[in-house]
């Protein structure tokens, strides 16, 4: 996945201000920021939901852009707030993903019944999704985001609202998914997760991509050697807000 | 003060609704909405003026009987109204005072219980009463006119408007809040929207039985002359629609002391009703309130067997517009409101049949029934195309802002959201056709035509009504489409649904425009041989026009709809 100067501007909001990232296949990229600094605007946009102002985005060598079929097909995506069609039940849910797709039914089911499973859900197949709480919609949307075996998957917030078993079910499970070579673009405000899953974490504050490397790469840009992720969050955040704008935009990438 | 201070977000919310518009547009839906409602008011003046005068029962008697049948049908139209309102206001007092998100920020503030409810109130009566409001003020205005009221007979009786719509919102905020203390809101509501499908059904029937036509035919008069004896006496004389009828009939004879003494069991029952709104607040809101979010939604998967059967013929798609169809069948199959709205919609058809087949064509002179028999083809189109802008408005229009919240899985996946659209331009464009040639094809038979070319014109013409209805409904659905809205309903009577019915009804002008010449040429051909060559290049470029014209209306709104949910970007 590489994002070369990616900008988003809203009227004279600037959201994004030059993003520019590459991440190989099997890594685990942690992407962290306060809110309101441009963390699911730039999700969205690498997901192919909105439109970047410029730059651009390119997908398993696909441009998102040009051709957005293709690689939108290499994507799963789990969004922040998981909204799906209520009115449906997952397996219903899960057929429909699929067809968007264009997966074969018997793969898709097959797929669908081994992830529900895995969540502890399958005894609510039969059900509407509207019965269900947000943390079993946050896991029917993870299931459908593997449906069609993405290489990049893309999560917001993937832990929120998730009961203690289910965090570590989703943990182990992206640590298999790396292993399996695949990528995953993770964003969260739970810092020991992405401390502990992470291979490489970017910061983003203002619209603007602060510091980007390993755990060791980030100590030593925030100057704190052995601080845990936390702290090299808040220095690098606070240090950010003190500097003058025209200095805290430049990519620190 | 508190209470107008909790509807500040709303009004807000309202204002920049309205600057997303742009200016032209806006100013065009103004002069449109004007236009509709200046027709309303003409067409229903002339009616009720010659009503009034009753010229086929004489200047002396005429008068007399003309003026009670005026009142009488005053009084009809306030006590549907009453009704109606009464069960609007119940459905949307459930999501008002219950249901809407923002209840529970409310509700854990420190502000007191009875100010949250009355801006609650206030909402629920916007969204009850303001459609009402707008449709029937033309309709009262024309009754005025029709009885030569003063120019300030108008302004009193708005005021006599707003307080006699105040009374069914109370009722409904009354029986919302008694029957939430008892029984699981949720399920409530349902039945409500059911139960008031129903009553608005019934009263569409029942007013169609009554056949008011006759009471200005003199053939039936002899039968109902003892029926217009009676028509003094008000039909319920201790309900509010007849106070309001009473004082509006003193008010438009100018006598303002006069209408006000009438007026006063009205302002009593809205002071009384307000009395125990409060009180009713006061005591139940918060225990219902808070029983409510004990109620869980059990949605039964029933009617599965028909979902199974009707997704069959989407079989044989690709697989990615397959599964979009088979979506659309579901959740229309699971929309707990849907029953009520076909019901609904089939008194619409029903209604249409029934008027049909007591036209008095049988009355007309044998020498030019042919004639106007097939002239009625003609004019007929307007109706069925009426007919299925209304349905369409309902079913079709909103289908893409149903997608909701959940439409980021189809933007984040490799199908184009266009594709999306377009699928469901074909998936409601078979229903809407089919049930278009239905009304046309029982519509001639009733019609028994006998000019072949009318005949065939008549489907061609329902073809591409239901082509550019359905055209319009998805198009300006994803043009103004509210994904933020979980009823289909309040996505029909959104401003985006005004536009579309607005359209429709011009389309429907422009293609009869575009074919009287033509028609008018063809038809009568055997009387005017078609010689001048002009009148040949006239008749060509009119339904060369009608082609252009209708692509042109496919066209452009499919277009727009495509590339607003391709400008899409959810918040």
């Amino acid at each position: 996945m590489v994002l070369k100067d990616i900008r988003k501007r809203y009227g004279t909001f600037e959201a994004l201000k030059g993003i520019d990232l590459a991440i190989p296949a099997g890594e685990l990229f942690g992407f962290l920021g306060p809110n309101g600094a441009g963390k699911t605007t730039l999700i969205r946009i690498l997901t192919g939901i909105i439109k970047p102002t410029a730059g651009q985005v390119t997908i398993c060598g696909a441009d998102l852009l040009t051709q957005p079929e293709a690689a939108k097909s290499r994507i799963g995506y789990v969004p922040d707030r998981p909204y799906l069609y209520e009115k449906l039940t997952p397996l219903e849910y899960f057929d429909f993903v699929a067809g968007l797709y264009a997966l074969p039914v018997e793969q898709a089911r097959q797929r669908g019944e081994e992830m529900l499973r895995r969540f502890a859900l399958w005894e609510w197949r039969e059900e509407l999704i509207e019965s269900f709480s947000h943390g079993m919609k946050q896991k029917v949307a993870m299931s459908a985001s593997l449906l069609h075996d993405p290489d990049i998957l893309v999560v917001d917030e993937p832990t929120v609202g998730l009961d203690p078993r289910s965090v570590k079910v989703v943990r182990d499970f992206f640590k298999d998914l790396v292993h399996r070579g695949k990528t995953i673009f993770l964003t969260t405000h739970t810092l020991s997760v992405a401390e502990d899953l992470c291979d490489r974490i970017g910061i983003i504050h203002h619209g603007t991509m602060v510091a980007l490397g390993t755990m060791a790469t980030l100590q030593q840009q925030a100057r704190s050697p052995g601080s845990d992720l936390e702290s090299i969050f808040l220095k690098i955040t606070e240090e950010e807000e003190e500097l003058p704008p025209a200095t805290a935009t430049s990519p620190a990438a | 003060m508190t209470a107008s201070f909790l509807l500040i977000p709303a009004v807000q919310g309202m204002r920049r609704t309205l600057r997303k518009r742009h200016p032209k547009v806006l100013l065009a839906l103004i002069v449109g909405g004007l236009i509709v409602a200046l027709t309303l008011y003409y067409g229903l003046f002339r009616f009720l003026a010659h009503v009034a005068k009753a010229p086929m029962l004489g200047p002396i008697v005429g008068p007399m009987i003309g003026n009670l049948l005026v009142a009488r049908f005053l009084e009809m139209i306030f006590l549907a109204l009453f009704f109606m309102v009464v069960f609007s206001s119940i459905i949307a007092a459930f999501s008002s005072f219950y249901l809407d998100d923002e209840i529970r920020l409310l509700i854990a503030s420190p502000i007191g219980i009875t100010h949250i409810f009355w801006s609650r109130f206030i909402l629920m009566l916007a969204e009850s009463s303001w459609m009402v409001m707008a449709f029937f003020t033309p309709i009262f205005f024309a009754f005025a006119s029709a009885l030569r009221s003063p120019w300030w007979g108008y302004l009193v009786f708005l005021c006599y408007l707003g307080v006699y719509l105040l009374l069914p919102n109370i009722l409904g905020g009354v029986l919302a809040l008694t029957l939430s203390s008892f029984f699981p809101i949720r399920q409530m509501r349902k039945v409500f929207q059911f139960l008031s499908a129903l009553v608005l059904a019934m009263m569409i029937i029942f007013f169609r039985f009554l056949e008011p036509e006759k009471l200005l035919n003199p053939r039936y008069f002899t039968s109902i002359s003892s029926y217009i004896l009676n028509l003094r006496a008000p039909t319920m004389e201790y309900f509010p629609s007849a106070w309001v009828q009473q004082a509006s009939l003193t008010l438009f004879e100018g006598n303002l002391a006069g209408s006000l003494m009438t007026a006063w069991p009205l302002a009593a029952t809205l002071l009384a009703g307000l009395l125990v709104l409060h009180y009713g607040a006061k005591r139940f809101y918060l225990p219902s309130w808070q029983a409510s979010l004990e109620a869980v939604e059990n949605q039964v998967l029933s009617l599965e067997w028909i979902r199974r059967v009707l997704i069959l013929p989407f079989r044989g798609l690709r697989r990615e517009h397959r599964v979009v169809a088979e979506k659309e069948v579901t959740i229309f199959l699971r929309d707990p409101a849907i029953f009520s709205q076909i019901f609904m919609m089939a008194a619409i058809v029903f209604v249409y049949g029934y008027n049909l087949a007591i036209l008095p064509l049988k009355d007309l002179p044998s020498l030019y029934s042919g004639e106007i028999n097939d002239s009625m083809v003609y004019f007929n189109g307007p109706f069925i195309g009426f007919i299925l802008a209304a349905i369409s408005m309902r079913f079709v229009f909103p289908s893409i802002s149903l997608e909701g919240r959940a439409f980021w899985a189809v933007k984040a996946s490799p199908l184009q959201p266009s594709r999306l659209m377009w699928v469901k331009f074909f998936f409601y464009l078979g229903p809407i056709w089919g049930l278009g040639l239905t009304l046309c094809y029982i519509s001639n038979m009733l019609f028994k035509v006998t000019n072949p070319l009318l005949h065939w014109l008549s489907y061609v013409n329902v073809s591409l009504m239901a082509i550019v209805i359905t055209a319009l409904a998805i198009g300006l659905g994803a043009l103004y489409a509210r994904f933020d809205a979980d009823n289909p309903l309040k996505v029909a009577g959104s401003f985006g649904g005004f536009v579309f019915m607005i359209l429709s009804a011009v389309y429907v002008v422009n293609l009869l425009i575009l074919q009287a010449y033509p028609l008018f040429r063809l038809y009568f051909i055997r009387f005017y041989p078609l010689t001048q060559p002009a009148a040949k290049v006239y008749i060509g470029l009119s339904f060369l026009l009608l082609i252009v014209c209708t692509i042109a209306w496919v066209y452009i709104p499919l277009r727009q709809g495509k590339e607003a949910i391709e400008r899409y970007e959810p918040d």
